[in-house]
């Protein structure tokens, strides 16, 4: 039991370095070392998300609260881009590095992890200073619950990253995962909770979009951020359940992957 | 194999050892009791744009009562009102509550917001938008204090829908009532001010006494124009006539008659038409007071009749039902899920150590 311990704490920190490396490689092979290098990591989604804000405000987008759009803007579209881009960035991740296959600590699921990481880290810089900023500037108030910001945040998050791994160890079967990914993202855009409140719709239809799990991810961190100003609505359980498969799913298919990558 | 177990019982079985535990064992029958009410209002809620654009899908919004009465049930004031006597917490904390699902089981937990804290878990209050329909639930241990529980939160609800019926109606018609005071007051003045100019001045209605004076003169005129032709005749035919005499008299008399009634119409100070410009704006002001008093009578009544339309009400759909079984905990339920999320749980983390263990040095 104890040797066993030690065994798997050895490995947990093999791996660990394992990802920090990949990790350290990733940021200079997407963003060099030229101009502001790594820094395009988070100003990348802060100017999309700020873009976004600022035309949402401009056009007074119908959101079906008198919430502060600003506020709104920046929790929902931060959040698509927290669960978006790790997908995005996951399919496919394993053969730019298949070279790096050849050593035997490196495996799909380091990869993955790296990205995952990346991109989620990505996301969570910008949210933050942008949230600092605006705060900075007056136009947002401090979120009224960080505690519950950054639990909704944690399980956007987690979901984002079980889809990717999962994506990103489908798309080494089939060429159909990318291909339809696209689609599917900007569809899910509308459908993701970043635009509209829960509260918001017919009743009707508030029990059919609640299925839709990250739509319960952006109503938890929006609880937290205006507190008693809205109604949220959201099922916590029903996203963990959906996490946590998602989660067994991508692990059982990075494994596939594991054995069937070949490096070249 | 020997490497997965001490997983395996942490994440699987220990859990469900412990969910077999508490759901077979340890936690209390809840007993739910749920009664429906909807609060009718007949006058329209306002709907704001998106309203407007969700009206055509059947969503509709309930009046500021309704959620009045919601927001009543679930305040710490209904929790107060309930707890009267330690009515709340006697019901549960009773020994036959197990220690995992009872109010305050340490003992260092009593405080009034503890109290609360607890007390909305144990009411819920629903309202189905399309239909304004309100469904609140109790959940107690024992039916009896789930339905009296429900009862008395049901009360409280009319009692502040009532509260706010009251204040509105009594608003509407005080404020109808004090205009009415106002013109009354208003009109009564303008009323005394007339009647004592009219003493005064020694007038009654300078209009209709200038027609009668003139209808005098003009009949006094006619008299004077006949005595005056009968002069001349007389004075034509036959000048020696003792008649005329008279007749001159007569005519002067009239002349001079017809002077002094045509001053009393006009010209002099006392005359009547000197009078006439404050008589008539007196006159005009009781008139119009009387309009404004009439105005507001009826306003007045319009107030009174749409306080009595305005009327806001909880009408009971479903009585506070007595429960003769308990509906929770749901057992099987239970110890299914912590089954399955064990299960994942034990999946997920052992695929991870897997994982983790093809990393060597």
């Amino acid at each position: 039991m104890r040797s066993h311990l030690a065994e798997v704490g050895r490995s947990a920190s093999v791996q660990g370095r394992v990802v920090y490396a990949l990790l350290m490689r990733e940021i200079l092979t997407r963003y060099g070392r030229h101009n502001i290098g790594f820094l395009w990591l988070f100003v990348e989604p802060m100017l999309f998300t700020t873009g976004v804000t600022v035309l949402w405000t401009l056009t007074q987008a119908l959101h079906g609260s008198s919430l502060p759009i600003v506020a709104f803007a920046l929790t929902g579209y931060s959040s698509v881009l927290l669960w978006r881009n790790m997908p995005a960035r996951c399919i496919g991740a394993i053969d730019p590095n298949l070279a790096l296959m050849y050593h035997r600590n490196v495996r799909a699921i380091d990869i993955f992890l790296a990205r995952v990481l990346l991109e989620a880290g990505g996301a969570t810089i910008s949210f933050v200073t942008l949230s600092l900023f605006y705060i900075y500037i007056g136009w947002l108030d401090p979120p009224a619950d960080i505690l519950t910001v950054a639990g909704g945040w944690l399980m956007i998050a987690w979901f984002g990253a079980a889809l990717g791994m999962t994506l990103g160890a489908l798309s080494e079967k089939s060429e159909m995962v990318e291909r339809l990914w696209h689609p599917i993202s900007y569809l899910a855009f509308p459908l993701s909770g970043a635009a509209f409140m829960v509260d918001a719709l017919p009743p009707a239809a508030r029990k059919y979009i609640l299925y839709v799990p990250m739509v319960n991810g952006v109503e938890i961190v929006r609880q937290g951020y205006f507190g008693e100003q809205v109604r949220v609505h959201y099922d916590f359980f029903y996203m963990l359940a959906c996490c946590v498969g998602l989660t067994w799913l991508a692990l059982s298919q990075i494994e596939v992957v594991n054995r069937g990558v070949t490096p070249e | 194999m020997r490497r997965i177990k001490p997983l395996f019982f942490v994440t699987v079985i220990v859990p469900v050892f412990l969910a077999i535990l508490y759901y077979g064992v340890f936690a209390s029958n809840v007993y739910i009791s749920e009664s429906r009410f909807i609060v009718r209002s007949p006058d329209k809620p306002a709907t704001t744009g998106l309203g407007v654009l969700l009206k055509s899908t059947g969503f509709a919004n309930a009046g500021d009562e309704i959620y009045a009465a919601q927001s009543y049930v679930l305040s710490r004031d209904a929790l107060q009102a309930l707890n009267g006597k330690d009515a709340f917490v006697k019901a549960y904390t009773g020994p036959d509550v197990s220690i995992f699902d009872r109010f305050n089981p340490t003992g260092f937990s009593s405080s009034g917001e503890d109290l609360y804290d607890y007390y909305e878990k144990q009411v819920k209050i629903d309202q189905d938008t399309t239909s304004s329909i309100v469904t609140m639930t109790v959940r107690a241990f024992t039916p009896q204090d789930a339905r009296r529980f429900n009862e008395q939160l049901l009360e409280m609800a009319e009692a502040t829908v009532n509260k706010l019926n009251t204040r509105g109606k009594q608003d509407l018609i005080r404020f109808a009532q004090t205009e009415v005071d106002d013109a009354k007051a208003k009109s009564q003045d303008a009323a005394v001010a007339l009647s004592s100019y009219r003493n005064q001045a020694g007038v009654v209605d300078p209009e209709k006494q200038a027609q009668i004076q003139i209808q005098m003169v003009s009949k006094l005129q006619d008299e004077l124009i006949a005595t005056r032709t009968q002069l001349r005749q007389l004075r034509a035919f036959t000048p020696q006539n003792p008649q005329i005499e008279v007749l001159d008299v007569r005519a002067k008399g009239l002349a001079a008659e017809i002077d002094d009634q045509l001053g009393q119409v006009a010209g002099s100070s006392k005359s009547l038409s000197s009078r006439v410009a404050r008589y008539q704006r007196l006159f005009l002001e009781s008139q119009f007071a009387d309009k404004q008093l009439a105005s507001a009578m009826a306003s007045l009544e319009e107030a009174r009749n749409e306080a009595r339309r305005k009327q806001a009400y909880v009408e009971r759909i479903v009585q506070p039902n007595l429960p003769d079984d308990p509906l929770e905990p749901r057992r099987l339920r239970g110890i299914l899920s912590t089954l399955i999320l064990g299960l994942a749980a034990w999946a997920i983390i052992s695929m991870l150590v897997a994982g983790m263990l093809e990393h060597r040095d």
